[in-house]
């Protein structure tokens, strides 16, 4: 039990690392906030966030996985081969760059356990299509929605067709609040992943009731866990968000991190385990199609995308794999943790030969620099005011 | 299962989203009537799509002067257009801090 948790608040924290770029990728690359701030003000307003809320800690602890009236049918060996499925999909892809979903990395883990260890039954699939497969197709299209009427009302309140000062620099103050709130609506949701992961644990070994919600150090647990790895930043991360999407100006930051904000706080409150590396990625999006002249540059998006795609089966099949190997008992779970933690091990070797950081996070202006830039064009007064009055 | 949730997700996603953008955008049109176009630089440049140079950022703030002088709007008309501006961005700020309100626990009981 005590390893489990060790394991998931070790998730909660790669988690964190994983996910700065949610909040923070949008203000960074328009210079409202200096990169080192940005991931600071993340991580607090991260720590904040997870003792707002506990819906969703409810919906992982007390519903994909089955309550029978003798409890969770998943021990806890199978809870931990799910995290490892999942950490070592989620540290995967940020070795690679590329925005794929924690939530999703933990579901998908826990799911393949979950099916190796107890079989299909252990899986209420009503719960899982509801609060995770449904979400995870409707908030990023609801967030993309948001951002692209957001985006539109920005640009059209404060367009001038007289060439004089928009003031649109203005936006770029705005995007320090925005963009903290993004911070704070993350860890209302994504703290919460692993609160309920630990809840779900200590109902399976009888320490907690079944239909209890997370208890108050598991709260604390894993609120500094979360707020730790998002301070420890996610560089490559933030390279891909922040311009590999669209050309972000700071009106249109704006409008991608409240929407972003507000479908993850909508969420949040109702329960529903969503991707909010999803969810931001849907809003980048959107207030790329809100702005005129704008180009989304779609191979970057099929690359996340598919990235998404591939995270719950690629997870479930790790986490899969673990339980196959923790049905041996305690040796399985001996070896899971070796086996998991060589693996975590190589990819840290790999990821140092090209290490990111605050200092070098200016690669972003490498990369940036092969994007060709289409200028807006001139707004033009749709009214026949000219043209009537000759 | 719980259908109701998905349109009211949809509902309090992008109608609080839109409010707190349009409440600030209409605050920042309104500043730029008082006269007073805020020229904020970016902090630090990351990305080569958002260098602005300071002979740019003076140029920016040279056309912003030339513009408020130009405004057909009186002073108290400028002065009315500045704290109408502030009430916008208070009242923006107002949504953001009732969304949150509204998710926590406490404001349910």
């Amino acid at each position: 039990m005590v390893l489990v948790i060790a394991l998931a608040l070790f998730f909660d924290f790669t988690n964190g690392f994983h996910d700065t770029a949610n909040a923070m990728a949008t203000p960074i690359a328009t210079g409202a906030m200096k990169p080192k701030v940005a991931v600071a003000l993340a991580a607090v307003l991260n720590l904040i966030g997870a003792f707002l809320s506990t819906e969703v800690a409810k919906t992982i602890s007390g519903g994909i996985i089955r309550e029978g009236h003798d409890g969770i049918s998943v021990g806890p060996e199978m809870i931990f081969a799910g995290l490892i499925g999942a950490i070592v999909w989620n540290m995967a892809t940020w070795l690679f760059g590329l925005p794929s979903s924690s939530s999703h990395a933990l579901f998908g883990g826990l799911i393949g356990a979950a099916l190796v260890g107890a079989g299909f039954g252990a899986i209420d699939v009503n719960v899982l299509l509801a609060k995770v497969i449904i979400p995870a197709l409707f908030a990023p299209l609801v967030a993309g929605i948001a951002a692209f009427a957001a985006t539109r009302i920005a640009y059209g309140i404060t367009r001038r067709y007289d060439g004089k000062p928009d003031g649109r620099d203005g936006f770029r103050r705005a995007q320090i609040f925005s963009s903290g709130l993004v911070a704070l609506a993350h860890g209302t949701n994504d703290a919460q992943k692993t609160m309920g992961i630990i809840t779900l644990t200590l109902i399976a070994v009888g320490a907690q009731a079944p239909k209890t919600g997370p208890q108050f150090w598991v709260i604390v647990a894993c609120a500094i866990a979360i707020a730790l790895g998002t301070y420890m930043g996610g560089w490559r991360i933030i390279r891909t968000i922040g311009t590999g999407l669209t050309e972000v100006k700071p009106a249109q930051g704006f409008a991608a991190e409240t929407s972003t904000a507000a479908t993850i706080l909508a969420s949040s409150h109702v329960g529903f385990a969503l991707s909010t590396t999803q969810v931001a990625s849907g809003s980048v999006i959107g207030s790329g199609l809100g702005r005129r002249g704008s180009k989304v540059r779609w191979k970057t998006v099929r690359h996340i995308v598919t990235g998404w795609l591939l995270t719950l089966p690629a997870s479930a099949a790790v986490g899969a794999i673990a339980a196959v190997i923790a049905l041996l008992g305690a040796p399985g779970v001996f070896l899971n943790a070796v086996l998991g933690g060589g693996v975590l091990l190589a990819m840290y070797l790999v990821s140092r030969r090209k290490p990111v950081n605050h200092l070098n996070v200016s690669e972003v202006a490498e990369s940036a620099a092969a994007v060709k830039i289409k200028k807006n064009p001139k707004p033009k007064r749709k009214v026949a005011s000219s043209k009537g009055a000759k | 299962m719980h259908w109701e949730n998905l349109p009211l997700v949809l509902f309090f996603s992008i109608v609080p989203a839109a409010s707190v953008v349009a409440l600030y955008a209409l605050g920042i049109r309104l500043l730029t009537a008082s006269g007073r176009t805020p020229i904020v630089a970016p902090l630090e440049f990351t990305d080569a799509i958002a260098i602005v140079t300071p002979e740019e950022i003076l140029k920016n703030e040279k056309r912003a002067r030339q513009a408020a002088k130009k405004s057909p709007l009186s002073q108290a008309q400028k002065n009315a257009a500045y704290v109408a501006a502030w009430l916008c961005f208070v009242s923006s700020g107002a949504v953001v801090l009732l969304g949150i309100w509204l998710i926590l626990p406490i404001s349910h009981k």
